[in-house]
């Protein structure tokens, strides 16, 4: 029953990102989600993942968020169709219709659950299994951080030959 | 709200996961802004993790699919500081976020 008022929530607050006007009001309500979604995994034994869903998406994509924000805040806002915010109420229905029946159907084709496999304990399974079993996983985040990282790179050169001060300096 | 094959929390996790990918879709497809559109991008991300958490309950796996929600929250930020970069350079470009004036975008 916890984690379903965590859930209902997680997802008030994913509404919220929807509907706010405020661009920054809608990356503090994603970062709130980000938390209580957190304690969901934290609640169920997922202790490793909890951390990062805090750290990472709470923490470093809102300060990525709010930046981007006070970098473009000169730009006009007031373009969005109003209409967009004043249907969401109106599809949700439509989306619960939709989500109850889907996993109705995807029900069919699913195996009973099974018993856990063995007991969180610690972080010691999840060792195993992401360094043991998941090695390219490893290594495939490693290659993306990388390309990444040169992304950047190669966007904000880019910027510097396209500004004016860019051109000045060439 | 029945369960039918699936235990109470993990049929919740996958409800509102699905319906929390249904509202990310309805943000990108329905809003102009670049910031508001990559919203909608982690508003998706956050719903494929809660259903990555219930079916890995499902399956009885918690290990092998914490291992994946950690890939997935990586990827998941690099998608953001990529994504993120490209808003901050086509602002400085076309002056606005509304992506319906993002025309300049190719090499």
């Amino acid at each position: 029953m916890g984690t379903i008022l965590l859930l209902l929530l997680v997802f008030a607050l994913i509404l919220a990102v929807g509907l706010a006007k405020d661009l920054l009001k809608a990356a503090i309500a994603l970062a709130a989600a980000s938390v209580f979604l957190s304690v969901v995994l934290f609640h169920h034994g997922a202790w490793v993942a909890a951390v990062f869903e805090l750290s990472v998406c709470s923490g470093l994509i809102t300060v990525l968020f709010v930046s981007t924000i006070s970098l473009t805040k000169d730009s006009d806002q007031n373009e969005e169709a109003k209409i967009t915010g004043y249907l969401l109420p109106a599809f949700l229905l439509f989306f619960i219709g939709v989500d109850f029946f889907a996993l109705k159907w995807i029900g069919k084709f699913i195996q009973p659950a099974r018993e856990i496999a063995q007991a969180a304990t610690g972080t010691a399974g999840f060792s195993a299994e992401f360094w043991g079993s998941r090695t390219t996983d490893v290594l495939g985040q490693s290659a993306l951080i990388l390309a990444g990282v040169f992304a950047i790179l190669a966007l904000f050169k880019r910027v510097a030959k396209h500004s004016p001060e860019g051109m000045k300096h060439e | 709200m029945s369960s039918g094959i699936f235990n109470p929390e993990v049929y919740g996790l996958l409800f509102f996961g699905l319906l929390t990918v249904m509202v990310g879709v309805y943000l990108l497809l329905g809003y102009r802004n670049l910031i508001r559109i990559m919203l909608g991008v982690e508003v998706i991300s956050k719903g494929i993790t809660m259903i990555l958490l219930g079916a890995g309950l499902h399956q009885g796996r918690p290990d092998f699919i914490q291992a994946l929600i950690v890939t997935f929250i990586i990827v998941e930020t690099i998608l953001a500081a990529v994504m993120l970069g490209i808003v901050i350079i086509s602002h400085k470009i076309h002056v606005t976020l509304d992506i319906r004036r993002q025309s300049k975008l190719k090499g």
